[in-house]
């Protein structure tokens, strides 16, 4: 290729990215300017225009991919300020979904390498190709974020919102109040819950399913009811008060730890149930849970914030 | 020995390269000025980068001419197809709506130009 051919081939790679409506001027108009720069080189350097001399003049002004984006506005899919969410919410995403999904296959006899082969296989096609729907969904969702943002920008707006705020208000509150006095209630007595819909009596194997074994009620079963008990004053004082207080924080988070903890051990202790379908779901139940509820608090320590500093402060004079 | 030398120069690359960067930032910062400053009267991109290399302030092609465009849709600037000596060249030049920002842009760098003058200035 000539020096000639070299401009026609870089001016048409840029400005084919280009919109139809300018594509032809910018590509009359950037030969001309490129064919300018190239004499003026040649010019510069004492020899004549050549193929190599055009190569570093075009290599120079850019890849034309880079040079196209130049002549259009900036086009944001996701606002840098969303991109580490973005990546932070697509990796744990994607992470949870593999994870279940390697657990599913080793729910799987794997008694040879060819059983692990193919469920390798069955987790690459199943779980590991078709998890690329989150990170599809995260951009379609930041995208739509982002649009809005710039379309209303009063939406974007920071709003301050205190430390010690109680999540839904008191409304919630009461909500969360009524939803452990429920609880508390089955708890107690689950067949309560049976009588409650079937004021004649409910079928024998309905009552069998929720009967607790005498072990449990004796042993994990007194100690969640306590527990959960012990919710309700908590979160009355916070009623009162209107806001959360260190003080009640730290009750709550050592409450929560230790029902999970509780929870734990039924879950590995003996049955909860005296039928085998009603204690291992109640145990799954449980399970899940105790995962949520450590995420949780795993969640709200990673978004603590203490501020402080990194190294000690050195008074005034001192060394 | 080699060691500390080739610490030395890793830590010169460094530098050399945070300098690049911050050097480009802030020459990011003038390159419209710059531009909207010689487009007074009408040119050509060729002729315009000339005139700004004459001047002390050097543009990348690459930079230049996609900026051209950019500030025509932008619609401070205005541009036509001449044919004056050579071939036809599009000739761009300052609208009205160009002339108001060329005279906020330069009130404001003329400000912070100050405003660095006074903090660079050496006790």
């Amino acid at each position: 290729m000539n020096a000639n051919d070299l401009i026609d081939a870089y001016v048409a790679d840029v400005a084919v990215q280009l919109p139809r409506r300018q594509r032809n001027d910018v590509a009359f108009e950037l030969r001309a300017l490129l064919g300018e720069e190239l004499q003026a080189k040649s010019d510069v350097s004492g020899r004549g225009v050549d193929a190599a001399m055009a190569r570093e003049l075009l290599r120079d002004f850019g890849h034309p991919d880079v040079v196209a984006i130049r002549y259009r506005p900036v086009f944001t899919i996701i606002d840098p300020a969303d991109g580490h969410h973005f990546f932070q919410a697509a990796l744990i995403g994607l992470a949870v979904i593999w994870g279940l999904g390697a657990l599913a296959q080793l729910q799987q006899p794997i008694e040879s390498g060819s059983d692990l082969v193919l469920a390798l296989g069955r987790w690459w096609g199943g779980t590991l190709i078709s998890s690329l729907w989150w990170p599809g969904a995260l951009v379609a969702w930041f995208a739509t974020a982002s649009w809005v943002r710039r379309r209303w920008p009063s939406t974007g707006e920071w709003q301050p919102r205190a430390k010690d705020r109680i999540t839904g208000g008191r409304a919630a509150l009461l909500m969360g109040m009524f939803g452990i006095v429920l609880g508390l209630c089955i708890l107690f007595e689950p067949r309560g819950l049976l009588n409650l819909f079937w004021a004649r009596g409910a079928a024998p194997a309905a009552v069998d399913a929720l009967t607790y074994t005498e072990a449990f009620r004796q042993r994990q079963g007194t100690w969640l009811f306590v527990l959960l008990l012990l919710n309700i004053p908590i979160m009355v004082g916070v009623f009162i008060r209107g806001h959360w207080t260190p003080g009640l924080r730290r009750l709550d988070l050592a409450l929560g730890l230790l029902v999970c903890a509780v929870m734990a051990w039924t879950v590995l202790d003996g049955p909860v149930f005296v039928t085998a379908v009603s204690d291992q779901t109640i145990k799954a139940v449980m399970l899940i849970i105790i995962v949520c509820a450590l995420v949780a608090r795993g969640i709200q320590y990673y978004r603590s914030v203490t501020p402080m500093p990194d190294t000690p402060v050195q008074a005034q004079g001192s060394h | 020995m080699t060691y500390c030398a080739t610490n030395s120069t890793v830590y010169d690359m460094g530098n050399e390269v945070t300098f690049n960067k911050l050097e480009l930032e802030l020459r990011r910062g003038v390159v419209v000025l710059a531009t909207l400053s010689q487009l007074r009267a009408p040119r050509y991109g060729y002729e315009l980068r000339q005139a700004l290399a004459d001047r002390g302030m050097p543009i990348e092609e690459g930079t230049l001419y996609p900026l051209l465009r950019r500030l025509e849709t932008q619609g401070v600037l205005k541009s036509e197809w001449k044919i004056e000596e050579g071939p036809p060249r599009r000739y761009y030049s300052l609208n009205a709506d160009g002339r108001k920002l060329l005279k906020k842009l330069t009130d404001s760098w003329q400000g912070m130009n100050d405003a660095m003058g006074r903090l660079l200035k050496e006790d």
